[in-house]
């Protein structure tokens, strides 16, 4: 599926997300298991605020030599005996994509998560094409049985459902057995292991690549993409442009980061670095490796105020920690990538006439901020989107901007600061009750049908100042 | 020592009570306060809505307001926090750059202000109450002012403070999402409202009035028999004169 | 092999970032929190074996230290004890040098469980023995304490499949080879980096079972790798 998920407008889809509760009830308790271990993990590695500033510095660093960081990479590559194609954009990728598997013959195919082919719909592009694609990602496979229901995380995206949906959607494959995660595991187990023992492509993601060496590396606990680069004769790594380190070095670092901040683990279970196809003599790994590099909108962020978005390695841990995305969902967002990361990142890549809402549905209170493992200063990206949004893009309602320029008007002249703000008190007396706003206009429409409003003091504060100055010099 | 109080403009009109507070401790401590008349808002409702043409020209104004002040101290972290926005606001134009980094060098939270630069943590203070605290988002992490708080609540003889669970939870405020998300903002709000219940404490205590308003305008609609204060009024509960200086 | 549309691909980014194509070479940064970790990886020492042994519980992967001489008596308890029928190792000299052969390997023969050796040349009888195996054996080319990590440099007779397919997977650890953390094995591959070696075509770094926490965050064990991991650390001959 491409970036854009449902078509319900932005806050249709909102109202569906806070009338979930069964939704929610997973989320919250999600994120109160992922916030703990994240802290744990934290805390036992120590000096945590220094690896931060090491990953970001290691990001910027990075992002500001990408294309040569890229052009190494594609050579090493190479040298590793394996394939390497610069798409820019998501038609290029899944035609060059089909255009291997077509050359194999080949109609199998196994695929591990990955985010960049959501991104551009690959499943959809390779189904059209005759092929059999199969989710392997736990979660992932869960979706796709679901009659392809889109994913609401970017690390479990299965997490708005629970076992018993999960035990229907099984039944649908086959399975007769409880709800119970550890027998409906192994029946995933079962059914997948047959695929993978047949598949003859295996495409993955990409947590990172390597330049100095042609690596890819992949971040994973159920072994999943291992498979997928073991047994197919065919490996396809799709990776975004971004997600490369120089070298191994910087590798340590955003993998330590990487763990912790997702999962909570000091490291996954499996961590997989792959150069090139396996070698002349070798029983095992694909014959052949294609590396798909691409761009898709990415390099429009690149030299922007928006380029620390770039950074992002994925981890999650933002959506974890965000109050709105535990309320709304991840469905809510209408993007593959939710929570305050989905917020930044998909007007950037699918534009504001979609999606000018998400800069907004976030009380700014920058605990996403607070545990981004390379410090994207996430809050501010979405104040930057809100600052396009009005000023460059002149896309805000006629009214919020009409209030601005009073508020500007009132806010540089303390004289009308002064009027203003007693005007508010004298307006409010009629509507209130026991020193309370029961009913109000405009703004205060909506907040009253949840809260009270106090009522404007009859005596200011500055006007209580003042008497007192007065008096203290007649005494 | 002289201070500047910049009360901001929900403390103005709708809480002047803490204001008063915030004048009667800083003077008790020694402190000569004086009230720039010329203040008006810190600009952040056009700051956070993106409306930054706008913000810079109140900005300036506020610069030019407390241009004079020796320390600026103000009963709300945001709005401080705000005064810490205006230099990246004013890039690429180096002087205003300047004055923006001095302004917000001489500013202080009143909590910040009591700990940092007078030193105090006990302020005689006296209140018999059960009590929460709810660490406001923008203090807590873009001031990162986390202690003070506490560390000023601790000495007050009476007031017993049971532990917020996930205290640092937004309360769902936010400003304009409030009302432009209003349904997001309610859910987070009675979140909130829930967890303050459930430490069954009778009071609820904030350092900013925009929660402390969101929070409380949530309790009372649901009823709830708990009472909200500002810091600044518990920590003005005098304990010779307890009763009679009830600032509620 | 072949390269397509770089130069295109490349040529934008360069000018977003507001600048010519980059054809020097970048020297990147001295990391000042390279400091994080000390330089000194004091290998196999009693610290590291504590650490790793501690993380493993963590990571629900069984625990064993054995003198050398006990390598195989010990390995050979494993699988009677597993009830395995087929054993899959790499094509390994430490399987000689540790004296598993022929120690182990005859008493296998003798209780006629098949032991099968990791052959490129029949890869897809290879694989298919690795599938229907009870248990994979392989020796581990470094380990990790911090993590409880074993690293597994695949290659010719080191099929990747051996600690993959089987239902249990056993590494063995020389006890000199444990290091503290990933960045001492990542120090070691850039090594045979700057050495202008090409690296293995597949590193695993596995750091107990398969699992997952898909089904409302409940950790299950064995999803697709193997479903039980045991370490046994051997000091050195």
């Amino acid at each position: 599926m491409p970036i854009k998920i449902g078509q319900d407008p932005f806050f249709k889809r909102v109202e569906s997300g806070i009338n979930d509760r069964q939704m929610q009830k997973a989320v919250s308790s999600a994120q109160e298991r992922f916030q703990k271990r994240r802290r744990e993990a934290t805390e036992e590695l120590g000096n945590w605020e220094e690896w931060r500033k090491w990953g970001e510095a290691i990001r910027a660093h990075t992002m500001r030599y990408l294309d040569y960081y890229l052009e190494q990479l594609s050579e090493n590559v190479s040298k590793a005996g394996g394939h390497v194609f610069f798409a820019r954009t998501a038609a290029e990728a899944n035609e060059y994509i089909i255009r291997v598997i077509k050359s194999k013959q080949a109609t199998r195919v196994v695929k591990s998560k990955s985010m960049m082919t959501e991104e551009i719909s690959l499943n959809k592009a390779l189904e059209e094409a005759g092929c059999e694609v199969l989710e392997t990602d736990l979660a992932e496979f869960i979706l796709q049985a679901d009659d392809h229901d889109p994913p609401s995380h970017i690390v479990v995206p299965s997490l708005h459902k629970d076992r018993e949906k999960i035990r229907e959607i099984f039944a649908r494959l086959g399975y007769q057995g409880s709800a119970v995660p550890e027998e409906m595991t192994r029946f995933a187990r079962n059914y997948l292991r047959k695929k993978f023992l047949s598949a003859e492509i295996g495409i993955t993601g990409c947590n990172f690549a390597v330049a100095e060496s042609g690596s890819v590396v992949l971040v994973t606990n159920e072994g999943n993409a291992r498979l997928c680069t073991t047994l197919p004769k065919t490996q396809i790594t799709v990776m975004g442009m971004e997600r490369l380190v120089p070298t191994w070095e910087e590798l340590d670092v955003l993998v330590t980061l990487l763990c912790r901040s997702a999962v909570g683990q000091k490291l996954t279970t499996y961590v997989t670095g792959l150069t090139g196809p396996r070698r002349e003599g070798e029983g095992d790994g694909p014959e052949e490796f294609h590396l798909v590099i691409l761009d898709n909108g990415r390099s429009n962020i690149l030299g922007t105020e928006f380029q620390s978005i770039l950074h992002c390695i994925r981890c999650a841990a933002c959506i974890n920690v965000c109050p709105v995305y535990r309320h709304i969902g991840g469905h809510a967002y209408g993007s593959i990538y939710p929570g305050p990361v989905g917020a930044v990142l998909t007007p950037l890549l699918a534009g504001y006439d979609e999606y000018k809402e998400l800069p907004y549905a976030s009380s700014l209170c920058a605990a996403c901020t607070e545990v981004c493992p390379v410090r994207i200063p996430l809050h501010e990206l979405l104040i930057e989107h809100r600052r396009k949004i009005a000023e460059d893009e002149k896309k805000a309602p006629p009214g919020e901007r009409l209030a601005m320029k009073g508020f500007r008007l009132a806010a540089t002249s303390p004289k009308l600061y002064r009027l203003a703000s007693k005007a508010a008190s004298i307006m409010a007396k009629p509507l209130t009750e026991e020193a309370k706003l029961k009913t109000g206009f405009g703004p205060l429409k909506p907040w009253l049908e949840t809260r009270d409003f106090p009522a404007p003091e009859q005596e200011t504060f500055r006007e209580w100042f003042q008497k007192r100055r007065k008096k203290g010099e007649n005494s | 020592m002289r201070v500047s109080l910049f009360v901001t403009c929900l403390t103005d009109v709708f809480f002047p009570e803490v204001g008063k507070a915030v004048v009667e401790i800083l003077e008790r401590l020694g402190c000569e306060v004086d009230f720039p008349e010329t203040q008006t808002c810190c600009g952040q409702p056009a700051y956070n809505s993106g409306y930054h043409l706008e913000t810079k020209e109140v900005a300036e104004h506020m610069i030019e307001t407390f241009e004079p002040a020796e320390y600026i101290v103000t009963p709300s972290g945001s709005c401080a926090a705000m005064f810490h926005e205006y230099e990246q606001l004013f890039s690429g134009q180096p002087d205003l750059q300047a004055r923006a980094r001095a302004l917000a060098n001489r500013t202080y939270e009143f909590t910040q202000f009591l700990t940092e630069i007078l030193q105090v943590d006990d302020l005689g203070a006296e209140l018999h109450a059960t009590a929460t605290y709810h660490p406001s988002c923008h203090m807590n992490r873009l001031l990162g002012v986390t202690e003070a708080p506490y560390r000023l609540l601790e000495n007050v003889k009476g007031l017993k403070l049971i532990p917020l669970p996930h205290a640092h939870d937004c309360c769902g405020f936010g400003g304009t999402f409030s009302v432009k998300m209003n349904a997001i903002s309610s859910r987070m709000v009675d979140e909130k409202a829930q967890h303050i219940e459930e430490t069954r404490a009778g009071l609820l205590i904030g350092a900013d009035c925009s929660c402390l308003m969101n929070i409380g305008g949530r309790l009372s609609r649901l009823g709830k028999p708990v009472k909200v204060m500002h810091i600044a009024q518990v920590l003005n509960h005098l304990r010779q004169r307890g009763d009679e200086k009830d600032a509620d | 092999m072949t390269i397509l549309n770089r130069d295109a691909f490349l040529n934008k980014l360069a000018e977003r970032l507001g600048r010519p194509r980059m054809r020097e070479e970048i020297q990147k940064p001295e990391w000042d929190q390279a400091r994080l970790v000390p330089p000194e990886d004091r290998k196999g020492c009693e610290e590291w074996v504590e650490r790793l042994e501690k993380q493993a519980q963590l990571n629900r992967t069984t625990f064993f230290r054995i003198p050398a001489d006990f390598l195989p008596e010990a390995v050979w308890k494993m699988i009677k004890k597993a009830g395995a029928k087929t054993v899959i190792t790499w094509d390994d000299v430490r399987w000689n040098e540790y004296g598993l052969d022929p120690a182990l390997n005859a008493k296998l023969e003798e209780h006629r469980i098949r032991l099968q050796q990791w052959c490129d040349e029949q890869a897809a009888e290879s694989i298919s023995l690795a599938e229907q195996a009870m248990i994979g054996i392989t020796f581990s080319d470094l380990a990790l304490a911090e993590s409880a990590t074993v690293m597994l440099l695949n290659g010719r007779g080191k099929g990747r499949s051996v600690s993959l397919l089987p239902h249990k997977y056993i590494a063995i650890i020389p006890r000199s080879t444990i290091v503290p953390r990933l960045t001492h094995a990542t120090r070691e591959i850039r090594r045979r980096i700057e050495k202008g070696e090409l690296l293995p075509s597949c590193i695993n770094f596995i750091s107990g079972p398969s699992n997952s926490a898909d089904i409302e965050m409940n950790l299950v064990v064995g999803v697709h790798g193997p479903v039980e991991v045991t370490y046994i650390v051997v000091d050195d001959r």
